[in-house]
């Protein structure tokens, strides 16, 4: 009997001590986003910065998957759990809607954040129902890349990109015209988004309605599928393809243009491996009939848990890696563009990005975002299978559309998040 | 003393309610608490990311939206499926197992602790360690049957729908048949050595006096047996997370692994109560029925 | 009884024991082969012995840490299990009283559940109460899921205990609590150790709860940890076999020591209660 009293002793005590042994000592913030290669540099090194700024302060890095959809798995069991760590996290622009509206991070006006300088449609993503949630940390957008070699200047409407595409490919110089990606991933979207946006047409409209199955959206999925199969100048195969296989190709230099992101250029322009370095160059993908130039907008945000155990703390760290020097050093290292509008009239930025900045600016006028709803992973997800089911034949673009739109008014609906005139 | 030994009866009364009560607390606070809650969650609209919706009564709703949804069909489908088709194998091979301890002259302490290892062993170590086996690359099996031409260069056991069930049997299987040996085992040493000398006294070949004798005499023990492995069964759930993980696709999704997906995954906390529900329904049903159909001596008295 | 000669039975004997014991012996093997033979056609003897895995899996990865939670939960669990259901099992094994049969009845259901059926609920209450990803959020159904095995074969102990000596007692004077704790308690001590051992190899296999109701790597029992070892890409099968035998040492121990132990209880368990 006493040495069971003696065994539960100690386990008594190794509980206690287990359960302690994380507290006491400095505060401690942890951040968690991506971690590999040159972003790892950029945020040690930029953590280290801000623990010396704060003594008694311990900035802890949590390393997390750098595959999207994992880390959002990750980041949803966490919150859920009303986990108090990470107190800081990097969110990619189409989360913040579902965490603000599941209540899992912290709205960010109490704090007080000169939210003029940003970019517009970056902000516009950071907001749900009004209110500022996350901070816009750095953004991507989708860029046409385009051959200087065979071109003379880059195309200023879609025509003119289909007719140079077809001339470039049956001339022999290049064995397809324009690539992107088409398989059933959220890369997809992105590309339909600039193509929506060429001829005037969009998923949601500012009032929440859904419009992805009016005249000029099915003009404009027609238009991507007649790319594919009448006009032959978008190889099929693209309806497989990521970042990396479109990369691969207009590496190679088989193909005229290319519709990916800024992390292309570096490699592109590292003659070791590329065919085409210091023979392209990069515009907004140009505006079909009624419609304006556009380049899809992704990125990343940083927000604040909402069960944080140091809110204030947690929105000084915000607030120090949002701050002008910090992006000035991340794009640097990184090649990561700043979401501070400001800073892309400064001689700095210039110095530190590799893509030339006129042509950045250009394209973040033409920025667009996608729908800012706490669903948007389901409604992506239901465009994914339509527009995938239109591009590879099985489908017409208008039936595809038809029952996608009625497939998201449901999802709006049943989430009570549908415009008041659309409620079924 | 007729007063006294009523004293004695009365105070007896009192000590037992003390002695079972600590029990009964947990068992009703942690379990028939919670199904109940589960229950009555059912029967709501509660999604943990759309808190604005709230968690409205909805009634029979979520049943009704699972009897139309393909994936919760075909999830029924496959725990069913599988217990039908592993349960009367390990049963088959548990008493081919057990038989062999019964007779074995020599070697029984080692038979017995091989028997018990697997049983032993992690569930998720007996599921990544056949993973391990079925692998393309580096397994074991593949590599003989790749050398034979029983499959393929690219075969993957693991893509194939219907393949991708095999490995899972198969640690399944290896995990559990010891657990059933174990079982009959206790009922075979049970049996009195003498009828069987009787019956070769009278001639009966040895195929005769196992279904004349052993196999009516083990009834109960198979029943039991029987019993305990299709409520396992029907519950599978570490076994297929961790060899496939409900893929390729949802080929191989149990139940309880898609009720934890809407759970866990999608936060829809109604509809994956709903689900949770119907798995308890499923095995509370056939224990209803086998009690009734076959195990009420077996089970009902000596409980 | 006899059905088959005794060269059949040998052949079948050996047979199954390699069917059985082959897995643990290629996991064992296969986790002390280097990383570039693994992917290559196996040999069935292990050419080179390397601890490659086993190093990383301490050093990298830090393995120590869910060892260490399944153990404070495992002891956890089995010190309120065993007074628990021990006092449980000796009135249902002794005393008459009322309500005796529902309550046998509700033990038997009990161990029938489906573990996911209270998973929803007992999340909510859990992250209410703050204890998700804590030992006392993962104890509680660890002790409501093990309690029914306990209790049931130790009544079935208890009941295999010759009642003589407790009458004896009661006829000098002794009152039950004092017979309890004077006379039972120590005869009871084989019965409780089974009872342990059950209780102990249950905490240390569960799966579900611990993957439900912890968050992180701080929290993660081993079966969790080791499940969720794989990259993204590519799973790192040396170090993944290397801790399911770490995984697998305390339970094989636990049988090599224990198995009349484990077959009665077992037994017991299941056919008598």
């Amino acid at each position: 009997m006493r040495s069971v009293l003696r065994l539960f002793a100690v386990v008594a005590l190794a509980w206690w001590s287990a359960a302690c042994g994380e507290r006491g000592g400095a505060t401690r913030l942890t951040f968690s986003g991506s971690a590999l290669g040159p972003e790892a540099t950029v945020v040690r090194r930029q953590l280290a910065r801000f623990a010396e700024r704060y003594p008694g302060v311990d900035v802890e890095l949590r390393v997390t998957p750098d595959a999207a959809d994992q880390r959002h798995q990750l980041y949803v069991q966490w919150l859920n759990a009303r986990a108090p760590e990470p107190d800081v996290l990097q969110l990619d622009v189409i989360w913040t809607a579902e965490f603000a509206g599941a209540g899992w991070i912290l709205p960010l006006e109490p704090f007080g954040l000169d939210a003029d300088d940003f970019i517009p449609a970056a902000l516009a993503a950071s907001r749900w129902r009004g209110t500022l949630y996350a901070v816009p940390w750095f953004v991507d957008l989708g860029l046409l890349y385009w051959r200087t070699d065979l071109l003379d200047a880059p195309p200023r409407s879609l025509s003119d990109l289909g007719d140079a595409a077809r001339r470039v490919q049956s001339a022999g110089r290049t064995r397809f015209g324009l690539v992107w990606q088409g398989a059933r991933y959220e890369g997809l979207v992105t590309v339909f988004v600039e193509h929506l946006s060429a001829f005037g047409g969009g998923i949601l409209d500012a009032a929440g309605r859904v419009i992805v199955d009016e005249p000029p959206a099915v003009r404009a999925l027609t238009f991507m599928r007649d790319a594919i199969g009448r006009d032959g100048f978008v190889p099929s195969s693209v309806l497989t393809w990521r970042e990396e296989q479109a990369r691969f190709v207009f590496q190679n230099g088989d193909a005229a243009f290319m519709r990916n992101w800024p992390y292309a250029w570096a490699l592109l322009q590292d003659r070791s491996r590329s065919r085409v370095a210091n023979r392209f160059a990069v515009a907004p993908f140009p505006a079909g009939e009624g419609g304006r130039p556009a380049a899809a907008l992704g990125g990343a945000q940083l927000a604040v848990n909402a069960w944080s155990a140091n809110p204030t703390l947690a929105w000084e760290l915000v607030r120090f890696l949002t701050a002008p020097e910090q992006m000035l050093e991340r794009a640097r290292l990184a090649a990561q563009l700043p979401s501070r509008r400001s800073l892309y009239a400064t001689d700095a930025l210039a110095e530190a990005l590799p893509i030339p900045v006129a042509q950045v600016r250009q394209m973040i006028d033409a920025a667009v975002a996608r729908p800012v709803t706490p669903v948007y992973s389901e409604l992506s997800e239901m465009l994914q299978v339509r527009l995938h089911r239109a591009l590879s034949g099985q489908q017409t673009p208008a039936a595809a559309l038809r029952e996608a739109a009625r497939e998201i008014r449901a999802l709006l609906a049943r989430s009570g998040l549908a415009a008041e005139d659309q409620t079924p | 003393m007729i007063r006294q030994a009523r004293a004695i009866e009365r105070e007896e009364r009192r000590l037992a309610r003390w002695l079972v009560a600590p029990a009964l607390v947990f068992i009703l606070l942690g379990s028939f608490v919670p199904i109940a809650a589960t229950g009555w969650e059912a029967l709501h609209g509660h999604d943990l990311r759309l808190p604005w919706l709230g968690r409205p009564f909805v009634g029979l709703a979520n049943f009704v939206e699972a009897t139309g949804d393909l994936r919760f069909r075909s999830a029924l489908l496959h725990t069913v499926t599988f217990a039908v088709i592993t349960v009367p194998l390990e049963l088959a091979l548990g008493l081919a197992l057990a038989l062999i301890m019964h007779t074995a002259v020599h070697g029984r302490a080692l038979i017995r602790l091989a028997a018990l290892l697997p049983w032993a062993v992690p569930t998720v170590v007996a599921a990544l360690v056949w993973r391990f086996m079925f692998d393309a690359q580096a397994g074991i099996i593949s590599a003989p049957l790749l050398t034979f031409g029983a499959v393929g260069e690219s075969f993957d056991w693991f893509v194939h729908p219907l393949a991708a069930w095999v490995p899972i049997g198969a640690a399944d299987i290896w995990k559990t048949t010891p657990f059933v040996a174990i079982l009959l085992l206790a009922g075979l040493q049970t049996i009195d050595p003498a009828l069987h000398e009787a019956a070769r006294m009278d001639g009966a070949r040895a195929v005769r006096r196992f279904a004349t004798i052993t196999l009516p005499l083990l009834r109960p023990a198979l029943i039991v047996a029987a019993a305990f492995r299709m409520l396992d069964a029907l519950r599978l759930f570490d076994v297929a997370y961790v060899l496939t993980g409900g893929g390729p696709g949802t080929a191989t999704e149990p139940l309880s692994l898609y009720a934890f997906i809407a759970l866990m995954q999608h936060l829809r906390f109604g509809y994956g109560s709903a689900l949770s529900v119907t798995v308890f329904l499923l095995t509370f049903g056939f224990a209803l029925i086998w009690v009734r159909a076959l195990g009420r001596p077996a089970v009902g008295d000596r409980m | 009884m006899k059905f088959f000669g005794p060269g059949a039975v040998a052949v079948a004997a050996g047979a199954l024991l390699a069917l059985l014991l082959f897995p643990i012996y290629w996991m064992i093997t296969s986790s002390v082969t280097p990383e570039s033979r693994l992917f290559q056609s196996p040999p069935l003897l292990p050419a080179t012995l390397s601890l490659e895995h086993y190093r990383a899996l301490f050093d990298e990865r830090d393995f120590l840490i869910p060892i260490r939670n399944s153990l404070i939960v495992a002891a956890a669990t089995t010190m309120v299990v065993l007074p628990v259901s021990a006092l449980c099992a000796y009135a249902l094994a002794r005393l008459r009283f009322r309500g005796r049969g529902v309550l046998l009845a509700l033990i038997l259901a009990v161990s029938m559940f489906p573990q996911i059926s209270i998973v929803p609920p007992l999340y909510l209450i859990l992250r209410e109460l703050r204890l998700l990803d804590t030992y006392p959020g993962l104890v509680l159904p660890y002790v409501t899921f093990s309690a029914p095995l306990a209790v049931w074969l130790l009544t079935a102990f208890f009941r295999q205990l010759s009642p003589e000596l407790e009458e004896a007692a009661m006829l000098d004077g002794a009152s039950r609590v004092r017979v309890l704790w004077d006379v039972v308690a120590p005869l009871a001590a084989p019965g409780v150790a089974t009872a342990a051992i059950l209780t102990f190899l249950y905490c240390w296999n569960e799966f579900l709860f611990a993957l439900s109701f912890t968050l992180g790597p701080d929290r993660y029992t081993v079966p969790v940890a080791v499940t969720l070892f794989r990259g993204r890409y590519q799973v790192p099968w040396g170090q993944v076999l290397a801790a399911t035998v770490v995984a697998t040492i305390p339970v094989a121990l636990v049988v090599l020591f224990c198995q009349r132990r484990i077959v009665a209880g077992l037994t017991a368990g299941a056919t008598k209660g």
